[in-house]
């Protein structure tokens, strides 16, 4: 026996839904116009004729060879758009990654960066770069994948066991991953500086994370996980709402919370990794993003999901457009930006009035009601 | 009698522990000299040493290199290691919080942002001061920020330890991506320096950065030595502490600003070294126990120790060698975690 709803109700609730998908619409629209603009700064072309260049390049329109616009073209996907494209898929990776560990942990603090996940998958891949792989090839690419992967599970694995050890306290999970966070970096920086000659500045690049040697050659791999998952996560967000009602509701709901937990680890981990082996560390935006889309669209995660990845994107993108607006100041790193958006909204989630806990639960009980009201009164 | 005799011994056995430290210490610095590209054996670091002091240099070679570039170094690793664990027990001890240090508080952050805008901005600054006395001045005006903030959400909310230093952890978040911008942008420097001030170096000591912290550390390290009756009552909690004639909230600020403007004058210099204030007290704990007058010189003598023999270590990694920020948070995170998983299992820290 579900709760009896009558048809206004029904109504009321289809409302927000199209108001939510409208709001998700308009971000979608910002995020493109964002990127078209970060295209054409530095370059001296026009917003529109930036525009119409990418447009024309994806329609399959030709140039006659160096003609102007045969330039343009060859400049701007060259030299400009692979960065750019690179932070829109890594914003929109990190992002996901971070809104589904919140729900899944119950812990709105946590993201891959600041639970030691990401430094763990950046010290693998540096393992593998200096074992000898490289990103030449699409094997070897994805022998550097698998070994940040495999790093990206230490971290992750000690986090959650840790949940059993100190309690599912935020605020000490935080902690250990943060400390991991340290440890991790430490060991990229004596890992590299020990083995090869690689210099400090190098290392301070993976740790900080930076798009600015991106190619299209990366992005295959980054594109197909990010997606994969991306939809893999949307089919179970009905389930990521029951996990943030708590690990004892989920249970009493028929979901097999073990076993759901492993899954979204190991789809986070595969998802981390995959950017990280690219881009090095890059942090807080897996916070920034899924906190301003709650705030924007509620804590429904079958909406967070897409609202968290475009905002990531346009964060990220918006971040990358920054660092190079200041390049005339200095080689300032994608993520020394990133850190200066995101470190006082981390503050200020720590300090916050409201618990932990009630974020979620609030959310919680909006959500059941909404999925009673949409699966009808039965 | 037996009682006061046993606790006689007790307390001998504490200074003897003191005292060890102290000579490894010695031992340490000649064996910290012998390492280095040029190879010089552990007993020549002996001679070309006495050799100086008594005036009569038969290798000049070797005295330049053992005199004036690694011996500032490693007496500089001892003061800076001294610090910041002294630092660590005595906030350690005043908040009851196992993981209290200038760095995890943000002491260590904060002051890094204040000597950085002071380099920047140059002498003028502050009026009346002189270029590194305004760098330490700076440090330790803004060292005080991070602290404040802290103390400030931790009285006027019921914050638990944890999210006490979650909070110092944001706090240093923020204020070391200031400092990088403003290290990227206003000078010259590359990412490989920024990088180095982040983790914290030992590698730019000379003579001449050494006199005004070790004078300032002395002065607050006795200071705060002379105070360990009122950091030991504070440690019984806040009511207790007013119960036995001691305002909690002066003693508190008294102590660490005495604490922040130690830091600061070393941080200045190093940039920020992690985990040092943790390390130190928490192994000296286990010895000498937590009784403030002798934590407070053993935790000194043996983080000055411990930070020795880790630039030690990062010397010798790779070509040309390490920030030693790196391997003391090699050593110090596993030990942070330890202390977080303990700290949660027991219900309150003693």
């Amino acid at each position: 026996m579900g709760i009896d709803l009558n048809e206004s109700k029904k109504k009321e609730y289809r409302n927000i839904v199209a108001r939510k998908v409208f709001f998700l619409a308009i971000c979608l629209i910002i995020l493109i116009v964002t990127t078209i603009v970060s295209c054409s700064v530095g370059t001296g072309y026009e917003f529109s004729k930036t525009a119409q260049v990418i447009w024309d390049h994806i329609i399959g329109v030709t140039y006659p060879v160096r003609s102007p616009d045969w330039w343009a073209d060859y400049y701007i996907f060259n030299n400009v758009m692979p960065g750019v494209i690179m932070a829109l898929i890594a914003g929109a990776g990190l992002a996901l990654a971070g809104a589904v560990m919140q729900s899944m942990m119950e812990n709105p603090l946590a993201d891959a960066y600041t639970t030691g996940i990401s430094s763990g998958a950046c010290l693998g891949a540096v393992v593998a770069i200096i074992m000898g792989y490289s990103y030449s090839t699409v094997v070897s690419g994805a022998g550097i994948v698998i070994n940040a992967f495999i790093g990206s599970l230490i971290p992750a694995v000690i986090v959650i066991l840790m949940v059993r050890y100190v309690g599912n306290s935020p605020a000490t999970i935080i902690l250990i991953g943060t400390a991991l966070t340290f440890f991790f970096n430490s060991m990229v920086t004596l890992v590299m500086i020990t083995s090869s000659a690689e210099s400090l500045q190098e290392a301070y690049i993976w740790q900080v994370g930076s798009v600015t040697n991106a190619s299209w050659a990366d992005m295959p791999l980054m594109l197909m996980m990010c997606v994969a998952s991306a939809v893999l996560v949307q089919l179970s967000s009905n389930k990521l709402n029951i996990m943030a009602l708590g690990e004892k509701s989920a249970k009493s709901l028929g979901l097999d919370v073990v076993q759901f937990r492993m899954l979204c680890i190991i789809l986070t981990s595969v998802l981390i990794a995959s950017i990280i082996s690219f881009t090095g560390i890059i942090g807080f935006i897996g916070l920034v993003a899924p906190h301003i889309t709650r705030f924007l669209v509620g804590g429904d995660n079958r909406f967070v999901i897409p609202g968290s990845m475009i905002m990531g994107s346009t964060v990220l993108v918006l971040a990358d457009l920054a660092s190079r607006m200041l390049v005339s100041y200095g080689n300032i790193p994608l993520g020394v930006v990133m850190s200066f958006i995101g470190a006082p909204i981390f503050l200020y989630l720590i300090v916050r009035r409201k618990s932990d806990k009630e974020v979620f639960r609030w959310q919680g009980k909006r959500i059941t009601r909404a999925w009673c009201a949409k699966n009808g009164s039965s | 009698m037996a009682g006061k005799e046993d606790y006689k011994s007790v307390v001998r056995k504490k200074w003897l522990f003191i005292v060890l430290c102290a000579v490894l210490i010695m031992v340490a610095l000649v064996l910290s000299l012998s390492i280095g590209m040029y190879d010089i054996s552990f007993f020549d670091c002996y001679r070309v040493l006495i050799e100086h002091i008594t005036g009569n240099i038969t290798d000049p070679y070797e005295d330049d290199i053992i005199w004036y570039t690694r011996l500032p170094i490693s007496v500089f690793a001892v003061i800076v290691g001294a610090v910041l664990s002294l630092g660590g027990s005595v906030m350690q001890t005043m908040l009851r919080n196992p993981l209290a240090d200038p760095y995890t508080m943000g002491v260590s952050s904060g002051a890094l942002l204040g000597a950085s805008l002071a380099i920047i901005l140059g002498e003028s600054v502050l009026p009346f001061f002189n270029d590194q006395w305004a760098k330490i001045v700076m440090a330790f005006m803004f060292s005080l920020i991070p602290v404040s903030v802290i103390l400030l959400f931790s009285i006027k909310r019921k914050v638990t330890p944890t999210k006490v230093i979650l909070i110092g952890i944001a706090m240093m978040y923020i204020f070391s991506a200031i400092v990088q911008l403003i290290m990227i942008t206003s000078s010259e420097e590359t990412l490989a320096e920024i990088y180095s001030w982040r983790v914290g170096t030992l590698a730019l000591t000379t003579w001449e950065t050494i006199p005004i912290p070790l004078a300032i550390s002395i002065v607050c390290g006795i200071l705060l030595m002379s105070h360990h009756r009122r950091i030991n009552v504070m440690m019984a909690g806040t009511k207790s502490a007013h119960s036995m004639g001691v305002d909690p909230n002066r003693t508190l600020i008294i102590e660490t600003a005495l604490v922040s403007l130690m830091t600061a004058a070393v941080v200045s210099f190093t940039g920020t070294i992690g985990f040092v204030g943790l390390v130190g007290p928490h192994i000296a704990r286990l010895f000498v126990g937590s009784e403030t007058k002798h934590l407070i010189p053993a935790s000194a003598v043996f983080g000055g120790l411990f930070l020795l023999l880790a630039n030690c270590i990062a010397r010798v990694s790779g070509e040309y060698g390490l920030p030693v920020g790196v391997i003391s948070a090699i050593i110090g995170c596993p030990l942070f975690i330890f202390i977080l998983i303990k700290m949660r299992r027991k219900s309150a820290w003693s």
